[in-house]
């Protein structure tokens, strides 16, 4: 067997070994790159139902209906049956 | 003896290898696909990720339209292996009878996927999740809220369990609002556990927001006014359009009677109509104030012309027109103030064939107004038989067209903003839309002027008059078409108006469908609630007052 037979030789297993090395690394990345995704996710549902729920709560305290019943049930506010402008 | 047995066995042996390489070979080439895709059938899925609905927002950012990431809980009846106590465990979180699940699974004990409940709460999905059950699965998906429910249904519409819109916006934006959903493929075990995600394909896509033109205030203002209008009138239906002067948005669109997407009962088809979009109706007189435009335009008429309407009535070929009284000598503008039949009979016919069609053609009346409302009604109006005199009259008057309360609303647009036509949008403008100008500014004028003194005392509609605003509007009461000619007993109040007259905001058209009172006319049931929605829409709005102070 020749030296130049035996440094392909050296230099085929040593690319097989790494590429073996390699595959394992990212799938184990990829592993935990889409646990990461999954929790991110779950994470961001559980901030989108936050922030819907947030906004409806809103919704309800700044609708017109429960203004007008604080304003004439708890201020004793009555709507004004008269406009006047004045001019400053 | 012992050599032959030894080779026969290696033979065979190497024989069997030969014919099981030699299946393996041919199987390859023959029906490679077939094989790797029922294998692949078995293990791989590809599932689809949803992706978040926009939300829809009223012109200052009031949610309209919301979605929320719930959990739809399923199970494989066919693998069940739960016990009774899992069984009864799991109905008790979700709120189902424990017996009927029980049933139920033994019922579908040969199907494969069977929905225990959808849009359950996240929290509710982790503890059904924490008792670890064999054979339950989760599924994410979007619940729609509503939070103005009924007050806004007919606009926003509503989506289906799919989450694909069905009515309204959700339905005509679906589009826009829909996103696009994201799609993985995943590898399962025999007993559909999800071991690994394989791959992601794509990512979902969040549908986009849209902002609507409406003003939840003044739509729950007209909501309101309009319900108790329809109530305490005993009416079939009713519609109230509200319409920004400058943009030509619409600030509020309600009907009555209307549902609650947000709890949908299915077959409700009355209470799902957008009626002020897709019903027509005869506008009667409020087309009046088009026809005294077309006479002004003519040039041989003006405000202070005499018209003389005694006896009270003339035939115009085989027809009648009549007035309910004999009102003598009118000018034009008190023709339009009283609502004479006579007076704009004569008006009419005094100008030429085609005037009044035309001006009505102009103030959009005929032409699709794009709000992008599903099942948006085009106005029946066209132009055959102008020659004869009778058609000529009763288009003047109201009659032989037929209009929905939107394009109503667009034609009294062109009148407040001085004679341009702009196009409806039911999307909040940036700027003001490019606008054609179709009558003249200073006609226009005259023509509000004139409908103000429809809000006098001596007018028909007194009581559309508003506290500290001058407004202008015309009445109108039409007869609705039954099965033998006009039903005398059924009819469409309605008022379309506008506010302020010095500078006009707001244009509101009010139709009442066959009020059942003693009152029927529109002075009597639609302008009241114009009155009562244009006097706290002027304040929400902060429109400065224009006018006296007091009210009819």
């Amino acid at each position: 067997m020749k030296v130049v037979h035996v440094i392909a030789f050296g230099l085929l297993f040593l690319g097989v070994v790494v590429s073996g090395v390699q595959v394992s690394y990212y799938s184990q990345r990829v592993r935990d790159l889409h646990g990461q995704l999954q929790a991110v996710q779950m994470h961001q549902d559980a901030q989108l139902a936050e922030h819907s729920r947030l906004l409806l709560e809103r919704s309800v305290e700044t609708s017109y209906q429960n203004i007008e019943r604080i304003a004439q049930a708890d201020l004793a506010m009555v709507f004004p049956e008269h406009v006047e402008h004045l001019e400053p | 003896m012992r050599r032959w047995r030894h080779f026969t066995v290696v033979g065979c042996f190497v024989l069997a290898c030969l014919a099981i390489v030699g299946r393996v070979g041919y199987l390859n080439f023959t029906q490679r696909d077939f094989l790797q895709q029922q294998g692949d059938a078995r293990s791989i899925r590809s599932e689809t990720v949803p992706a978040y609905r926009g939300l829809v927002f009223d012109r200052y950012g009031e949610p309209l339209a919301v979605s929320t990431p719930v959990v739809a809980v399923w199970m494989d009846p066919s693998r069940n292996s739960l016990g009774e106590a899992d069984v009864r465990h799991l109905a008790a979180l979700l709120d189902l009878d424990a017996d009927r699940l029980q049933a139920e699974l033994a019922a579908s004990a040969h199907r494969e996927f069977l929905y225990l409940r959808r849009r359950v709460s996240l929290e509710l999905a982790g503890s059904v999740r924490a008792l670890g059950l064999n054979g339950v699965y989760f599924q994410n998906e979007y619940r729609r809220y509503y939070p103005a429910g009924e007050t806004t249904a007919h606009v926003v519409g509503m989506t289906g369990v799919d989450d694909a819109g069905l009515e309204g916006v959700e339905l005509s934006f679906d589009e826009v609002l829909r996103g696009q959903s994201g799609r993985k493929v995943v590898l399962k075990d025999r007993r559909g556990d999800t071991v690994k995600d394989l791959e992601f394909v794509s990512a979902p896509r969040f549908g986009s927001d849209l902002r609507l033109s409406l003003d939840l205030r003044l739509q729950f203002l007209a909501y309101r006014e309009l319900k108790a209008a329809v109530a305490g009138h005993r009416a079939a239906s009713g519609s109230l359009v509200m319409l920004d002067v400058a943009t030509g948005e619409i600030l509020a669109l309600v009907n009555q009677p209307s549902y609650n997407p947000n709890d949908f009962t299915p077959g409700d088809t009355a209470g799902m109509r957008n009626r002020a979009v897709t019903d027509i109706y005869e506008p009667g007189s409020t087309v009046k104030p088009f026809t005294v435009l077309a006479a002004l335009e003519s040039g041989d008429f003006a405000a202070d012309s005499a018209i003389d309407t005694s006896p009270g009535y003339f035939s115009v070929g085989s027809k009648l027109v009549q007035d309910p009284a004999d009102r003598g000598v009118l000018t034009l503008e008190q023709t339009l103030q009283k609502s004479s039949q006579v007076g704009i009979a004569k008006v009419a016919l005094a100008l030429q064939d085609r005037a009044v069609f035309d001006v009505l053609v102009r103030a959009g009346m005929g032409s699709y107004m794009g709000t992008g409302l599903p099942g948006e009604a085009v106005a029946a109006i066209n132009d055959a038989g102008l020659g004869d005199p009778v058609v000529r009259t009763t288009l003047a008057y109201g009659y032989g067209l037929a209009l929905s309360p939107l394009q109503l609303a667009h034609a009294y647009l062109t009148l407040a903003s001085g004679g341009l036509r702009r196009p409806l949008s039911l999307l909040r403008q940036e700027m003001p839309p490019d606008s054609t100008r179709v009558f003249p500014a200073a006609l226009a004028r005259e023509v509000i002027a004139m409908m103000e003194t429809v809000t006098a005392d001596t007018g028909t509609a007194p009581k559309a008059r508003v506290p500290g605003y001058r407004v202008a509007g015309k009445t109108g009461t039409a007869r609705k078409v039954g099965s033998d000619g006009y039903d005398d007993e059924r009819h469409v109040a309605l008022f379309a108006g506008l506010a302020p007259v010095s500078a006009p905001r707001l244009v509101v058209v009010v139709v009442i469908n066959e009020p059942q009172g003693q009152l029927r006319g529109g002075g009597e049931v639609a302008a009241p609630v114009f009155a009562r929605v244009v006097a706290r829409s002027m304040r929400l709005l902060g429109v400065k007052p224009d006018g006296p102070g007091d009210a009819a």
